[in-house]
């Protein structure tokens, strides 16, 4: 974690009210991992106190830049849209905990709903790197709000699923998993807290529906045989997620982001954003 | 133009444990001094580098115990903004701050509020954490040995919902090395138990702040909360029930709605509301409270540049604690100490002491502490 000043290098709308912008920061994409995320600060002149979280949408470390997505939903995000090439930003990070793929992990399932996307965009490139297969399955209102192929690597599975039916599968994106689930050594997803905790709960289901027995492991594999919160504990969960909440400090001084863990309170900003399904105490599904 | 001094931590001359040397620099005029880093070496005549380090930033929270809560600059972090001091890691550098106010601190560990728990207004946040905290014995035990080691003193926020809660908890820090004070947080709004009730009520106040202080040698401050109708008759009696300092203000009671879903938008409903939006309440709170008592006032409202700081310090304060800033800009305390120190170089001020209090109305006028005829 650091303060880094970064450069605007390109800015662009990709969906409606949803953009693209890419930073100079080669500090940060160098040591950056997928899941994690940063704290931009907006200048004063904005009139904002709080800075904003964003998770990194896409690194290269070659060219030293960053990119992150976002919707334009409030005062901060729509200073930052209308930013031009050339505007320094003030960022902190790289912050929280990053997704930890199981080094036998050959086949990845990747969940997104809206702009859950940019939560785990990053994780697409960084398994495809390390020779891994991907599949993201992606939710969204309508065709119009659907993220453009052009934006993937053409290695990925892209498909989608659309409430309205317009493109892909009609329904919501949790449907597609049943398809993918024996398929997938782990699933990673970022997306509306009810489409997590449906997720968490067919999570939970999958061991016993495709009959896998854990030999050699007394007890089964269970939550506790790796501290919560624990690198170790995500490595070995079949699902991690990507929470998202209000945030202040983002370093875990505030106390604002807390959420229910199994264990007690968690903070979304330093014991997450990713989590193991299991490490979260889920409310009721909706 | 010698100014007018009232110096509130420092009444009396004779007691007075800095004796700062009265030196007059060779000329007063503005001299350009840059916020950060070395002083510009080509500025003309004046050695200003040795002036801006000549600048003495120190003060004590606790004249009535020399020494025990002397700090070397007045610029604190408020509680519940930096953590323990230790969630900001290498951004911030914990060693240069006057004094860091920890997260409040209740004797039993606490999950806090429902999410959300915080959101952004014009101008501020509104917070509505709920005092999570693992609990006193938790926070000595994992905290208090690393603060031993620290030249930044950590004055403990403590909170509680009863008498015999405060009490107990300040016994339990009361000679634990790391520990340099207490803050009283008898203002949060954010519990439904305790907290507000004892700020709001001068009987109240009084009584937990005399217990408190018949538990502890430690430097007591004590938080005031701006949810009052008058301020001043409650400073009044947390100073004669033994405080060493007061501490204003805590957050004003608020909410926000969440309209998409058509309900109130934090988990708990209510929040506290800081940042700039509320620093004019809390200058009018401060002024009127440095009228009131003679113990060291410490400002806390909306601090976001040196101007707040030169506001507060003019209105009575003999610190302040930086807060909702710190979010945006976790250097801001570090670089406020420094433009302070610039400041005083700049106007021919030996010690920043010589501003507490200068805007203050001069010996007549002086606002009543019964508080009956206020009228905001």
């Amino acid at each position: 974690m650091r303060l880094l000043d970064a450069e605007l290098i390109s800015s662009r709308e990709i969906l409606p009210a949803q953009w693209l912008q890419a930073y100079h920061a080669p500090s940060l994409a160098g040591s950056v991992r997928a899941g994690q995320f940063i704290h931009v600060r907006t200048p004063d002149y904005s009139g904002l106190v709080l800075r904003r979280p964003f998770s990194v949408n896409t690194v290269d470390r070659a060219t030293g830049t960053v990119t992150i997505h976002f919707r334009v939903t409030g005062k901060g995000t729509e200073w930052m849209s209308r930013a031009r090439q050339g505007e320094r930003l003030d960022i902190l990070g790289p912050l929280g905990r990053p997704f930890e793929v199981n080094p036998r992990t050959r086949h990845v399932l990747l969940v997104a709903g809206g702009l859950g996307m940019a939560g785990v965009r990053a994780l697409a490139d960084e398994a495809l790197e390390a020779g891994r297969r991907v599949t993201l399955l992606f939710g969204a209102a309508s065709a119009a709000e659907v993220y453009p192929t052009s934006l993937l690597p053409d290695e990925v599975e892209y498909v989608v699923a659309t409430d309205d039916g317009s493109l892909g599968h009609r329904g919501y994106v949790t449907d597609l998993v049943a398809d993918y689930e024996a398929w997938a050594d782990q699933a990673f997803a970022c997306g509306p807290e009810p489409m997590l905790a449906t997720l968490a709960r067919l999570a939970r289901g999958r061991d016993e529906r495709l009959g896998v027995a854990h030999l050699g492991r007394k007890g089964g594999r269970t939550r506790s045989s790796a501290a919560s919160g624990s690198a170790q504990a995500r490595r070995r969960a079949w699902l991690q997620v990507s929470m998202e909440q209000n945030m202040g400090c983002a370093v875990g001084a505030c106390l604002g982001c807390v959420i229910h863990g199994v264990d007690g309170p968690v903070r979304v900003c330093r014991e997450g954003p990713v989590f193991a399904a299991e490490e979260i105490a889920w409310g009721e599904p909706a | 133009m010698k100014p007018k001094k009232r110096v509130v931590t420092n009444r009396s001359t004779a007691a007075d444990p800095y004796a700062a040397p009265r030196r007059r620099p060779a000329l007063a005029g503005p001299v350009q001094a840059r916020p950060r880093g070395p002083a510009r070496s080509d500025a003309p005549a004046i050695p200003v580098p040795s002036r801006v380090a000549d600048v003495d930033l120190s003060v004590d929270l606790a004249p009535a115990r020399p020494g025990a809560l002397a700090l070397r600059n007045p610029i604190l972090v408020a509680s519940g903004t930096f953590g323990y001091g230790v969630e900001y890691g290498e951004v911030a550098d914990v060693q240069r701050l006057g004094a860091i106010c920890c997260k409040g601190t209740t004797l039993r560990p606490r999950f806090g509020n429902e999410p959300p728990r915080v959101t952004e207004t014009p101008a501020g946040m509104l917070n509505s954490i709920g005092l999570q905290n693992p609990g006193v014995d938790a926070v000595i035990e994992k905290y208090a040995g690393l603060w031993a080691t620290w030249q930044t003193p950590v004055i403990v926020n403590v909170a509680g919902e009863s008498i015999e809660d405060y009490v107990t908890v300040v016994r339990r820090l009361d000679g634990v090395p790391g520990v340099a004070g207490i803050e009283l947080n008898i203002s949060c709004p954010n519990v439904g138990k305790g907290g507000l009730q004892f700020a709001v009520d001068r009987e109240a106040a009084s009584a937990v702040t005399a217990a408190v202080r018949r538990a502890t040698d430690l430097p007591l401050m004590v938080k005031l909360s701006p949810n009052v109708a008058d301020v001043r008759a409650i400073a009044k009696a947390i100073e004669d029930a033994g405080a060493d300092a007061i501490s204003a203000i805590n957050t004003l009671s608020g909410m926000a709605i969440d309209r998409r879903r058509r309900r109130p938008l934090l988990g708990n409903t209510y929040g506290g509301l800081s940042g700039p939006a509320i620093k004019p309440v809390a200058l009018r709170i401060v002024y009127e409270v440095a009228q009131t008592v003679r113990v060291p006032v410490v400002a806390i409202g909306g601090v976001s540049g040196l101007d707040d700081v030169l506001d507060f310090l003019m209105a009575g304060a003999s610190a302040v604690q930086v807060g909702t800033a710190i979010f945006a800009d976790p250097l801001l305390p570090e670089r406020l100490i420094d433009e302070l120190a610039a400041y005083c170089a700049e106007h021919g001020l030996a010690s920043f002491r010589e501003l507490v209090g200068v805007a203050l109305p001069k010996g007549r006028d002086r606002p009543s502490v019964k508080g009956v005829e206020y009228r905001p």
